[in-house]
């Protein structure tokens, strides 16, 4: 956990940091008509800076004084997390191909059948029920052109 | 007064319409959906469905996106007294006495005294909305831009200084989401900013989708981190129940008004919902001669924390439609919602768009007290949701999450962005950092920008102009005082200490 604390303060002031040369690039004093765009974002970093490192160096000797302290995740679960982030991010890589509700009717076939072990009948339904209502309520009622990625629109004629 | 009650009962003639009250129904069933389903509450249930609202009028469109909220917050409780699951942060208190008063036999009892808690709350805080908004707004009327600045100072402030949470963190999360609200072009100079000379930062970060990632998918991990277990209890609500808890609310009055006056005066302040609920319940554990039966099932226990939080969900129209500022992450989202109309939430909404401002308020009545008689009549069947298993509802959750983030721009890039906020949020939550406030900067960034650098532009260069003006001193000041108030509070302490 303190280990975790640590690493996500420092991604904070290295975040800082990049944004502060931003606005130095941009000018952050006095423009021709007024603060200069980089103005507002320059104290913001300077100040997302100072704070962050004050968080770092209390996580840091707290973590010198009683070492890493819990962690961050209970065991076991991260395994459980990356059964839903992979997955999920392999939908959102094939939505570029399929489109949406095709990537999604396969995600949650394959979520529901391989990670919740949940019947066949039921994931067909699901699977394709729902896909095909969300497709009809957005696209065809709505009239919101959700992607269809590069075959998608060769799929879904209708 | 009076002009007051005649802009209502136009109101009312404006919610009356047939569209309008159907837009009614199924936003409130739609958001009482959302807050039974875990994962998902009013912030996130709102931010999903805002692409459908796009092709409403605009006065139905906000009617809609409300009636989600007040579902949720009926929704929520359900969850929270059945299952032991808080569908929402300020449903948590419920919990302490409702799920032991559920258990022990009498679910029904609980839910009545519940929903009419939340009834009552909502009343009180619905008649300050209506006729308190618009003294506030004729007041923000007079507001500057030194002024407006100041009044976001107030609000971040009272995140930092009152939150609960660690102050640096919040100080982090704050400036985190400015920063991240001025990434793309900049509104005043059109520069690009922190764009790197990419292309994809050039579109900036949208807040909804933020609020997609955070909110929805960060839920998301959470739960699947700590396995989801359901053990409800079932319930059917009978005409008994009613009658039971319409005697036992009566015997509790002390209880109702002091959950119901904390939630207004909490419901203004940023967040209010969730501090007000847990400050009512321990206000009336306090006070009452039995605190040691408190967590067992005592109805005070469920009156006072379900009458703030309703209260306080209420009165944070207030701040939203008058100054613009929103008292919640869902009123952030619901502000995102009155943009997306090309509707500049402030004073100005009293004066150019009355029928769109009293249509909205005389919603909060209608759809208030129709959600009552919804949620009694159906409470056991939306009960009934969450007893599908968590590997079905969870996928199709992840999927209406990237049909939202998409259509908020249709913008592929919006959907990467989800999920890393989803990772980010889940982090966020671990670590302690707040997120409502990271959204609400996220929000308001190119408002608060404009109008500080409008504010420094009249005062020639030198930011002293936020303290010479005579309305902005007394918030800048105010705000300053809640800023320190981790480091005062102690400091006062002693001094006290060393009085006595």
């Amino acid at each position: 956990m303190r280990k975790a604390e640590i690493w996500v303060s420092l991604a904070f002031m290295l975040l800082g940091v990049i944004v502060i040369a931003d606005s130095i690039r941009l000018g952050f004093m006095w423009g021709r008509t007024g603060p200069a765009s980089g103005f507002f974002p320059f104290y913001l970093a300077v100040g997302m800076v100072i704070s962050s490192v004050i968080v770092f160096f209390n996580a840091f000797t707290l973590y010198k004084k009683e070492g890493a302290g819990k962690p961050l995740m209970p065991p076991g679960a991260l395994k459980s997390i990356l059964w839903v982030v992979i997955p999920s991010a392999a939908m959102v890589m094939l939505m570029e191909f399929v489109g949406l509700h095709i990537a999604a009717a396969l995600f949650l076939g394959f979520y529901m059948r391989a990670v919740g072990k949940i019947g066949w009948t039921t994931t067909l339904l699901v699977g394709i029920i729902a896909p095909l209502s969300l497709y009809i309520t957005f696209d065809k009622l709505f009239l919101i052109p959700l992607p269809q990625g590069l075959w998608g629109g060769y799929i879904l004629r209708f | 007064m009076v002009e007051d009650l005649n802009n209502l009962m136009m109101g009312f003639s404006v919610v009356m319409q047939p569209y309008n009250l159907m837009v009614v129904v199924v936003g409130l069933i739609l958001g009482i959906i959302v807050g039974v389903l875990p994962g998902l509450g009013g912030a996130n249930g709102v931010a999903i469905l805002i692409p459908i609202v796009v092709t409403m009028p605009a006065t139905s469109g906000m009617i809609f996106l409300c009636m989600i909220y007040w579902g949720a917050l009926y929704g929520g409780s359900i969850t929270s007294i059945l299952f032991n699951i808080p569908g929402e942060p300020w449903a948590v208190a419920a919990t302490f006495d409702g799920y032991p008063m559920a258990k022990g036999g009498q679910p029904g009892k609980a839910l009545v005294l519940a929903f009419l808690a939340h009834g009552a709350g909502v009343i009180v805080g619905v008649v300050v909305l209506t006729f308190f908004a618009p003294i506030l707004a004729e007041f923000a009327l007079r507001f500057g831009p030194a002024e407006v600045f100041a009044v976001m100072m107030l609000t971040f402030s009272a995140f930092v200084g009152l939150g609960g949470k660690s102050p640096l963190k919040t100080v982090t999360a704050i400036l985190f989401g400015f920063i991240l609200a001025s990434v793309g072009m900049d509104i005043v100079s059109g520069q690009l900013r922190m764009t790197y000379g990419t292309f994809v930062l050039m579109g900036g970060f949208h807040f909804i989708v933020a609020v997609i990632g955070l909110f929805g998918l960060g839920e998301i991990f959470l739960t699947v981190e700590e396995g989801l277990k359901v053990e409800g209890i079932k319930v059917w609500i009978g005409l008994k129940d009613i009658r039971d808890g319409m005697k036992e609310i009566i015997r509790y009055p002390k209880a109702l008004i002091m959950g119901t006056l904390i939630g207004c005066w909490m419901g203004f302040k940023p967040g209010g919902a969730t501090p007000a609920s847990f400050m009512a319940y321990g206000f009336c554990k306090q006070a009452s001669a039995n605190a040691a039966e408190f967590g067992k099932g005592v109805p005070a226990g469920i009156i006072a924390p379900e009458a703030a939080a309703h209260a306080a969900g209420t009165s944070a129209t207030i701040p939203m439609i008058t100054l613009g500022i929103p008292g919640s992450p869902t009123m952030a989202v619901i502000m995102g919602g009155l943009m997306i109309f090309g509707l500049q939430p402030g004073p100005m909404l009293f004066v150019e768009h009355k029928d769109f401002v009293w249509g909205l308020i005389a919603s909060t009545w209608v759809g208030n007290v129709l959600g009552f008689f919804v949620v009694l009549a159906f409470a056991p069947i939306f009960a009934s949701i969450l007893r599908v298993r968590f590997a079905i509802f969870m996928p199709l959750i992840i999927y209406v999450c990237a049909i939202g983030a998409y259509a908020v721009n249709n913008r592929m890039m919006d959907v990467y962005y989800m999920l890393m906020f989803g990772v980010l949020g889940y982090l966020f939550k671990k670590l302690d950092y707040p997120i409502a406030p990271m959204v609400l900067a996220l929000v308001l960034g190119d408002m608060a920008e404009q109008s500080m650098r409008q504010a420094m532009i009249i005062g020639h260069g030198s930011p002293l102009v936020f303290f010479t003006l005579p309305l902005a001193l007394p918030l800048m000041v105010a705000a300053i005082i809640i800023f320190f108030w981790p480091v005062i509070a102690p400091w006062k302490a002693k001094l006290f200490a060393k009085k006595a």
